[in-house]
């Protein structure tokens, strides 16, 4: 029987394994693949398995994916021809059926989602010519656009169609700005209450309002001031400030997770790779780094290319590791010596930029100009500083990088670290100037907000001003996108194309350079999500901007670029991507807990003109629910709920950490063991020659098989 | 669809789908591909044979390095010609298609790479695989010592056992630490 299932197995093999069974030689492979038992080469199917020993199979349950077994289809067919044959009495089991239906199921998901996928053949394309970095980018690109998309839905459903139903429906509805009995003092009451917006007069007005928001788009569903508490009859309303509320809490806590979620597959990955995430072995590059998705002689020259210098790359690092080893002490103090002042020197650009960022915003809030175009460039100077300060620091940076003389993936990950840093801080600087005027900070100002709690000489309607600032950036962001497509880039291809003039093929075509696109795609979100607050429609003009976004820069890259010789690893730049958005969605939840708790709403705007900050509402309605509700929420906050959830997930965590420290230890001790194995092998493989040898058998394939 | 519907009946596209990882419009798409590479005569036959030759003009694999170890792995031909039936093309796009797991795909890469076929990857395949990962035709490629420290840099990395070869589990294991693998060993129609 053992015999014929040798034989069996043995006739697959050769099937499989082409020539390499039929040498007479006495390779130690040979000895290898000839015994069944330990060969681990090729796929070894039992065919004597019956259902109830194969649990103990390390093969799987008795249904094991029949599409995991590597061989041909043909012989697959055979083993489940086999399989339902053994075991009929399977097919009439209900976890059995459940499992199928589940299969089922789930295919059919898969294929309704195959049509819905954005631009799937967009970006299967830019995969194919241009690597995995750039189609990272292009992912990372559609998954916002979605995330707006879903967002604004959320927002129009909750906030805006109610109030735009109940302006409509709400004819008798008296203002309720002058209903007002909780002010004390009708003197501050009446003077803070002014709300006057300024009309568009020309025409060419309207096109400055749009750009800037002011005007006719002032007072419009776009912004937070014109969403108005309406009385309804009955009592039990729709709570528009408090939809107001939850919504814009709701949408940060669905971004967060969405980000998460999509975070998960990538973060497993990262995690287990471990440390090999920063380090690209040769091994790693050589058997995983040819990309099978590449499409024409272009793309496969190129990628080759891009293997090459990888790994000359990676073999000139280890001989100058090995080198550096061996530098004098004087050269070495040289060499740190000047990181640091390097480093300093690029804390001090970016100070700089702060510091001229912070100028302009004051400057910007202080002075008007009668002339409407040197008052639209003033409005948009922030907006200006910002992005000159980010296109400027990240070259000086790049420059003092060449003076370090980091290895290349730490030059990498520095470049990358500044410019987040510089982006996401010099948007937190123009806010916290703004707030500051907001809430009368400086000095200066500290008599304006006397009267109202707020500055209310420059903002009567603080939340509309901030809705406008955000919203500026963003239209600013995506003029500048548009304009440096039509004005520089393709005048650039034209020049690099038709003048031959050594200079001009020096600077060359225009590279896509991924990190610095994704930091704008961070920048962009985030302004939205602290526009949001103030701004409902934002996330909805995000979306469009982003898919106007997405087809510039295909254009672009099919016609202008030229392929990076140098590119970043798709999936752990997934990871960092979605690390840099966290960053960005901090900074702007830290925003939104500031203006909802802190500053007092404006008298004279929006639906919370009657509470002392924007979150008193919700305790206010709380009272509102049934006392079933009211206790269970209060245990749920309470101490006696928390400590115990807490101290379970600290237990939690150890448990998790010590599972994975088990396994570590596991690994370790399985490598040595096969080490161990193998050099056994080894030397029982040299007794065996040397005792043949000495009795004078010669060795021979028939001997060595029973 | 025509004819060809016709020609691959709703049993046979329902046992393709369970036998392998495809979904019904990937094996749709394949199956018409794949008729438009036979001869007019053959496009009645079953199991008709496109010779390799014909498979490396497909556009996604025309200027893959690896095309004619890929028709050979996956070839079932008796002359070992590289030549592929239908059921030979379904299990390539099966193994190269979106949910194919990372055992499946690591068992066909070590097998593309294996370019004597003889179960396990010495120096010399190390050195073809180097090759055709870089071009060897072109003018910039490794030197003799850069290849030398290379392949031995491979070997100290990956061959744990330390009997100067790669074998399959071996490859596994340096596979399994690679997050980029299972997206990029993928061929899409």
């Amino acid at each position: 029987m053992a015999g014929e299932i040798q034989r069996q197995n043995s006739h697959i093999y050769d099937y499989i394994g082409g020539n390499g069974y039929d040498r007479e030689d006495q390779s130690l492979r040979r000895r290898r693949v000839s015994s069944p038992a330990s060969d681990q080469n090729y796929p070894h199917f039992n065919w004597d398995s019956t259902p109830e020993d194969e649990d103990e199979d390390s093969d799987g349950g008795p249904k094991r994916d029949i599409r995991c077994i590597p061989l041909p289809m043909h012989l697959r067919r055979t083993i489940r021809e086999v399989q339902q044959m053994r075991s009929p009495a399977v097919s009439r089991d209900v976890s059995w059926r459940g499992r199928q239906m589940l299969r089922k199921l789930r295919n059919k998901c898969k294929e309704f989602l195959y049509f819905f996928s954005l631009w799937r053949k967009s970006v299967q394309m830019i995969g194919g010519n241009f690597g995995g970095g750039v189609q990272s980018y292009f992912v990372f690109l559609r998954f916002l656009v979605v995330l707006n998309f879903v967002s604004f839905f959320l927002i129009a459903g909750f906030v805006l169609i109610p109030s735009v139903v109940f302006r409509s429906v709400a004819t008798n509805s008296t203002d309720i700005l002058a209903v007002d009995n909780n002010l004390n003092g009708t003197n501050r009451t009446a003077k803070c209450k002014v709300y006057e917006v300024n009309q568009t007069t020309e025409i060419y007005q309207y096109l400055l309002d749009f750009l800037s928001g002011t005007g006719f788009m002032e007072y419009s569903y776009l912004f937070y001031g014109y969403y108005n508490i309406t009385e309804m009859p009955n009592r039990d309303s729709y709570n528009i400030p408090l939809a107001y509320i939850l919504t814009a809490v709701f949408y940060f806590a669905f971004c967060l997770i969405c980000i998460i979620t999509r975070m998960g597959s990538a973060a497993r990955v990262a995690v287990a790779t471990g440390s090999s995430t920063g380090v690209s072995s040769y091994s790693m590059i050589v058997f995983t780094g040819w990309d099978y998705g590449c499409l024409g002689d272009r793309a496969t020259k190129l990628k080759q290319k891009n293997i090459l210098y990888q790994l000359q790359v990676d073999l000139e690092e280890e001989s100058r590791k090995r080198h550096e080893a061996d530098l004098s002490t004087s050269k070495k103090v040289i060499l740190y010596s000047l990181r640091v002042l390097m480093t300093f020197l690029s804390l001090g650009f970016i100070g700089g930029a702060f510091y001229g960022i912070y100028v302009a915003t004051q400057f910007s809030q202080e002075t008007t100009d009668k002339r409407k175009i040197v008052q639209l460039i003033i409005q948009y100077l922030p907006s200006m500083v910002i992005t000159a300060g980010n296109f400027v620091v990240p070259l000086l940076c790049d420059k003092l990088a060449l003076v370090e003389q980091y290895s290349p993936s730490t030059t990498i990950i520095l470049a990358l670290l500044r410019s987040v840093f510089l982006r996401l801080v010099s948007l937190a600087v123009l806010l916290s100037t703004l707030w500051s005027r907001i809430t009368c900070y400086p000095e200066q100002l500290k008599g304006n907000c006397t009267l109202c709690e707020y500055n209310y000489n420059e903002f009567q309607c603080w939340e509309t001003r901030v809705g406008q600032e955000m919203y500026k950036l963003t239209m600013f962001d995506l003029l500048i996108t548009v304009a440096v497509f039509l004005l520089v880039e393709f005048p650039r291809r034209l020049v690099v194309d038709n003048c031959s003039c050594k200079p001009v093929q020096w600077v060359g075509r225009q590279e896509f350079v991924v990190p610095s696109n994704v930091l704008g795609l961070v920048y962009g979100q985030t302004v939205v999500w602290v526009g949001a607050l103030f701004c409902p429609l934002l996330p909805a003009i995000n979306t469009l901007k982003f898919v106007i976004l997405f087809y510039c820069k295909k254009i672009t890259l099919f016609q202008n670029c030229r392929p990076a010789l140098r590119t970043f690893r798709s999936t752990t730049s997934t990871f960092f991507f979605l690390v840099v958005l966290l960053f960005g969605w901090g900074l702007a939840t830290v925003v939104l807990i500031y203006s909802l708790s802190e500053i007092r709403p404006s008298y004279g705007c929006g639906p919370f003109h009657s509470s002392n900050t924007m979150w008193s509402t919700v305790p206010g309605s709380f009272h509102n629910l049934s006392n079933v509700t009211q206790e269970f929420l209060f245990f749920v906050g309470s101490q006696a709920f928390s400590i115990p959830l807490f101290a379970l997930s600290i237990v939690m965590m150890c448990y998790v950490i010590a599972l994975a420290t088990v396994y570590g230890r596991s690994i370790a001790l399985l490598k040595a063991q096969l080490k161990l194995e193998s050099r056994d092998k080894q030397f029982l493989i040299k007794q065996i020659e040397s005792l043949s040898r000495q009795a004078h058998i010669p060795t021979h394939r028939a001997g060595v098989q029973d | 669809m025509g004819t060809t519907a016709s020609q691959l009946s709703k049993e046979s596209l329902s046992e393709y789908q369970e036998l392998t990882f495809l979904t019904k419009q990937e094996i749709l798409l394949a199956h018409k591909r794949f008729t438009e590479l036979l001869e007019k005569h053959e496009k009645d036959q079953i199991d008709a044979r496109v010779p390799m030759g014909k498979i490396i003009t497909l556009p996604e694999l025309k200027s893959n390095p690896f095309k004619e170890r890929i028709c050979r792995v996956f070839s079932t031909s008796e002359q070992k010609d590289g030549s592929l039936t239908f059921e030979d093309f379904l299990d390539l796009l099966s193994a190269f298609s979106d949910s194919a797991t990372l055992e499946i795909k690591s068992h066909y890469a070590f097998r593309i790479f294996d370019f004597d076929d003889d179960g396990t990857l010495d120096c010399a395949d190390l050195e073809k695989l180097v090759n055709c990962l870089t071009g060897e035709t072109n003018d910039a490629k490794l030197s003799s010592t850069e290849m030398k420290q290379l392949i031995s840099n491979i070997l100290e990395e990956s061959d744990i056992d330390k009997d100067g070869t790669v074998n399959l589990s071996e490859f596994q294991h340096v596979i399994s630490r690679s997050p980029d693998f299972v997206s990029s060993f993928k061929i899409v129609l």
